[in-house]
């Protein structure tokens, strides 16, 4: 008997004592059923719930028109924080005026030397001010994740309220989760020295959400 | 309303004027009280310790003398949560026996709570004057919810100012056998009440049971403080803290 | 790691009189008590959100043989290796295989209690590869050669100055004196570990069985390195960690950083599945997930079968009024506090840790902030019943508790025995009405003075129509 049968027999045996009696719902039931728990109230206003919780998580946040206006936007910000004007993005926003702002932007995952990554979000979660990334093969996940600056351009019309709304989302449009599901609320941080929170741990120092519309 | 009065083992033989202090609230709020003179333990030592046999046998002893009362009272939320929360678990094997204590703890009240909410007793005889800070007893506070009910009494008595401590809701680390056992870290937790209760700078500690108060008594004194009075809510509500 | 729980006692003495740790667990309170109450409120019905996240662990707890089966199948549908350990030197067994069948030569570990369980970084050395800790905590630790005493904030026991010292002894950088510069040394020095290492190691917050996912929750961003970059990863957790469905876990989500750390999420939360196909830029090509039991199949079905329930939040501790004095290397091992006080018996035997169950006051500030209402301090109870059970207790204890139930049973040897007894300690305590030692009970006397008591029993009083 190796281990995985010694421990399910342990289990199975010691399950076998129990006598509960109630009628419990298969398994298959459960999974079908995916029920919800208790859920956070709903905001009337999803766009502006989801750019106040994000900014309390410290992200920065930007609006625009649309799409267009993200170059010029982005390059202004980069400008304000004397961070490099270059960077690496998704396939998705290549076709964008970057070169016009001023910006030097390549269409490839990033690297370690990369300082700025944009990318977009599958989408983007009201309650926590949250980003859902999901890994693909033109949604590198390196490029939120190795540079000091991610910044991500999110449609506003694809932020819903609760995580639960994400999941139907994502089994609406997905058969299966992919490889990777991030969700990503701010920079990284840690409070391990003295329970301080600093943020910029290992993963980006800041991060920059640009809402505008696809 | 016939209260069965469980004084408690530590009322008894520390602080009888607790006792007396019972009785006379609850005849202030229209009570006929009747103390039946077995009692002695309500089990908790033992319980606590593991031992369910001997909590077992006191329980069933407590059960034949205040069965047949309206309402059992006492004067400590660690052993009225005991009789309410804790003898349903004794005997949860024996549907009878279960149900008897299931009613039985349904009837028990700590005594700032039955005053309160039970009797409704609008003003506490007392003459307390003078500032007081409460230390809220772990098992009144987290078994019974005893946490407005001694204030709101508190409140009826015109001269009473109270400061509220940080962290009042902290344990004072008596826990029973614990402080013995476990001498140094309860001390230590009873030296951090006593920190507490010196910042509100009140002339007086209060609280609803009498093993805290010892604890924290015992502290202040090792300490040096011999000023800060340490009383029973009953002994102040009642007036009878004035009495020698 | 090592079970030392024995030495409790011991480690009090020491523990209690460490004023930098003293220091160290009051800034916990601040942050972690005062954090917890400041998010809490977020939720919109906490005790209806309490109950459902304890069902769902139920639920799974009630049949983990089928809810484990199911993880497995959809795991390995994905494309994970799902493999089973009975203890943690089966998990360094298998993780040492796994490294050597791809030719791994370093890894990067974000954080996983089990793996201490295990002490798998020790094994992996023996077995030649270099394992690096990203988890700042944890990787201080680890330059310091010390346990974790928090689950949640593994080096809550050091202050700034210890760390600014560590890091110039071991980098052999100029000395950094503020947090931030800290912080900002640590990220250059372990970037190249996530970079280059062969093999990411992780731990499993949950375990997803509707989908065969592994969940972890970060702050730092390393979780998502390890388990990003290396073509390896292995994840290590618990049999008890399974949750159905992805509503499921987010209920727990929902808790779990808010009673932890209090935050409203943490930074990034990573649902893991499968393996890297052809297309993916980024991901392992090899993903391993160890399901370890280690002792946590005996509680199934047991009457300690909540225990099981527990989604290491950290909150019990962080309220405990026993932590909050002596942090958590005076458990012993891997988990301290109340749920600690709890598991190290149960997983490493109870005779070897008489101390754990028995340190408490059963205040109750635990099971009032536990996320998924695990009755604590009943659970506590229970052990000392067992001990009770197992003649553990010492004959002293005993014989007091017997003698003390006998004379509750017999009223009037009882009344005799309490009217001499408060005569003779009345006339001891004299004037000052206060006992500075008592016989037998030094643990009281050591640091306080017993008030004498009145001199006359109630019912003795009563009995004279004294309040009438």
């Amino acid at each position: 008997m190796n281990a995985r049968d010694k421990i399910l027999g342990r289990i199975r045996t010691a399950q076998a004592r129990q006598t509960t009696g109630a009628q419990v719902e298969t398994i298959s039931s459960h999974l079908a059923r995916h029920p919800r728990g208790p859920l956070p109230p709903t905001p009337d206003d999803l766009v502006a719930c989801f750019m106040e919780r994000a900014i309390k998580l410290s992200s920065d946040v930007l609006e625009t028109k649309d799409r267009m206006g993200v170059p010029a936007l982005l390059a202004s910000y980069l400008n304000k924080n004397k961070l490099p004007m270059r960077g690496v993005c998704w396939p998705s926003l290549a076709q964008l005026p970057w070169q016009v702002a001023g910006l030097e932007m390549q269409s490839r995952p990033a690297t370690n030397q990369d300082l700025v990554g944009v990318t977009g979000a599958f989408c983007a979660i009201a309650e926590t001010g949250t980003l859902m990334m999901l890994s693909g093969e033109e949604t590198p996940a390196t490029t939120s994740l190795l540079p000091e600056t991610h910044v991500a351009v999110l449609d506003p019309r694809r932020i819903v309220a609760t995580m639960e709304d994400a999941w139907d989302l994502l089994r609406k449009e997905y058969k299966q989760p992919p490889r990777a599901v991030n969700f990503i609320s701010g920079p990284s941080r840690t409070a391990d020295i003295e329970q301080t929170v600093t943020l910029g741990a290992h993963g980006p120092y800041r991060v920059l959400l640009i809402l505008a519309p696809l | 309303m016939r209260v069965g009065l469980f004084v408690t083992c530590l009322v008894d033989s520390m602080r009888p004027r607790i006792g007396f202090a019972a009785i006379k609230l609850l005849e202030a709020a229209g009570c006929e009280v009747v103390v039946p003179e077995q009692q002695t333990c309500c089990g908790q030592p033992g319980y606590n310790s593991g031992d369910r046999k001997s909590a077992e046998a006191m329980a069933r002893k407590l059960l034949a003398e205040f069965e047949a009362f309206d309402y059992v009272v006492l004067p400590s939320g660690s052993c009225a949560g005991m009789i309410r929360v804790h003898y349903p678990d004794l005997f949860r094997d024996d549907p009878a026996l279960l149900a008897r204590f299931t009613a039985l703890g349904q009837r028990t009240f700590e005594l700032t709570d039955f005053l309160n909410r039970i009797a409704k007793l609008e003003k506490a005889p007392g003459n307390f004057k003078g500032t007081l800070t409460y230390h809220d007893s772990c098992s009144g506070l987290r078994e019974l919810d005893v946490y407005k009910q001694p204030r709101a009494l508190l409140a009826t008595m015109p001269d009473v100012t109270v400061h509220e401590m940080v962290e009042s809701t902290t344990c004072c680390g008596f826990g029973g056998t614990f402080s013995v056992k476990y001498g140094e870290l309860s001390t230590r937790m009873a030296d951090n009440k006593c920190q507490h209760i010196t910042g509100t700078h009140a002339d007086t500690i209060v609280g609803g049971d009498l093993g805290c108060l010892l604890n924290i008594e015992g502290r202040l004194r090792r300490n040096g403080d011999h000023s800060t009075r340490v009383l029973h809510v009953a002994e102040v509500l009642s007036g009878l803290d004035s009495e020698k | 790691m090592r079970n030392t729980s024995i030495n409790f006692k011991s480690q009090v003495t020491v523990k209690l009189a460490d004023v930098k740790l003293q220091g160290a667990l009051s800034r916990l309170q601040t942050r972690f008590v005062e954090g917890r109450s400041a998010v809490i409120g977020e939720i919109d019905d906490l005790q209806a959100t309490r109950t459902a996240a304890a069902a769902i662990r139920d639920r799974v707890l009630n049949d983990l043989e089928h809810w484990l089966l199911q993880f497995e199948q959809q795991a390995t549908t994905r494309g994970a290796i799902v493999h089973w350990a009975e203890t943690g030197e089966d998990v360094n067994r298998i993780v040492a295989e796994i490294a050597a069948q791809h030719g791994v030569k370093t890894a990067a570990k974000s954080k996983s209690m089990v793996s201490e369980e295990c002490g798998l970084n020790d094994a992996l050395e023996l077995a030649g590869v270099k394992v690096m800790e990203t988890d700042l905590g944890e990787y201080i630790l680890q330059l310091a050669h010390e346990a974790p005493s928090h689950i949640v904030a593994p080096v809550v026991h050091k202050n700034k100055e210890e760390i600014s010292d560590l890091f110039a002894e071991k980098h052999q950088l100029p000395r950094k004196t503020g947090i931030a510069e800290l912080c900002r040394e640590a990220r250059e020095v372990l970037r190249p570990a996530f970079l280059n290492a062969d093999m990411g190691i992780s731990g499993g917050n949950f375990l997803v069985a509707e989908t065969g996912s592994v969940l972890i929750v970060t702050n730092e961003g390393n979780g998502r390195l390890v388990t990003t970059l290396p073509r390896v990863h292995v994840a290590i957790t618990g049999i008890e960690k399974v949750v159905p469905t992805l509503e499921d876990v987010t209920t727990l989500v929902r808790l779990l950083p808010r009673s932890a750390t209090g935050q409203s999420i943490t930074n990034y939360v990573s649902i893991l599945t499968g393996t890297k196909d052809n297309a993916d830029h980024d991901g392992p090509e090899h993903f391993h997930i160890i399901l370890l039991d280690n002792g946590r199949s005996s509680l199934v079905g047991s009457e300690m079968q909540e225990m099981l329930r527990c989604i290491r939040c950290g909150a019990c501790m962080n309220h405990c009024p026993v932590y909050q004095n002596i942090g958590g290397h005076a458990y012993g091992w891997v988990y301290p506090g109340p749920m600690g006080s709890i598991l190290t018996p149960l997983l490493g035997g109870l005779e070897k840790s008489p101390d754990l169950p028995n340190a408490s006051t059963l205040c109750g500030a635990c099971a009032v902030v536990c996320p998924v209402k695990i009755p604590l301090p009943d659970l506590l109870r229970k052990l000392r019943e067992k001990q009770m059970e197992h003649g553990m207790k010492s004959r002293q204890e005993t014989f007091m508790l017997k003698a003390w139930a006998w004379l509750a049973l017999h009223p009037a040897i009882y009344s005799l025995t309490t009217k001499i007894g408060v005569r003779l300690m009345s006339m001891l305590g004299g004037r000052d009405k206060l006992l500075h030692s008592l016989p037998g009970a030094s643990g009281w006397t050591d640091g306080r003075d017993f008030p004498a008591p009145a001199g006359r029993t109630f019912r003795e009083l009563y009995r004279q129509g004294k309040h009438k």
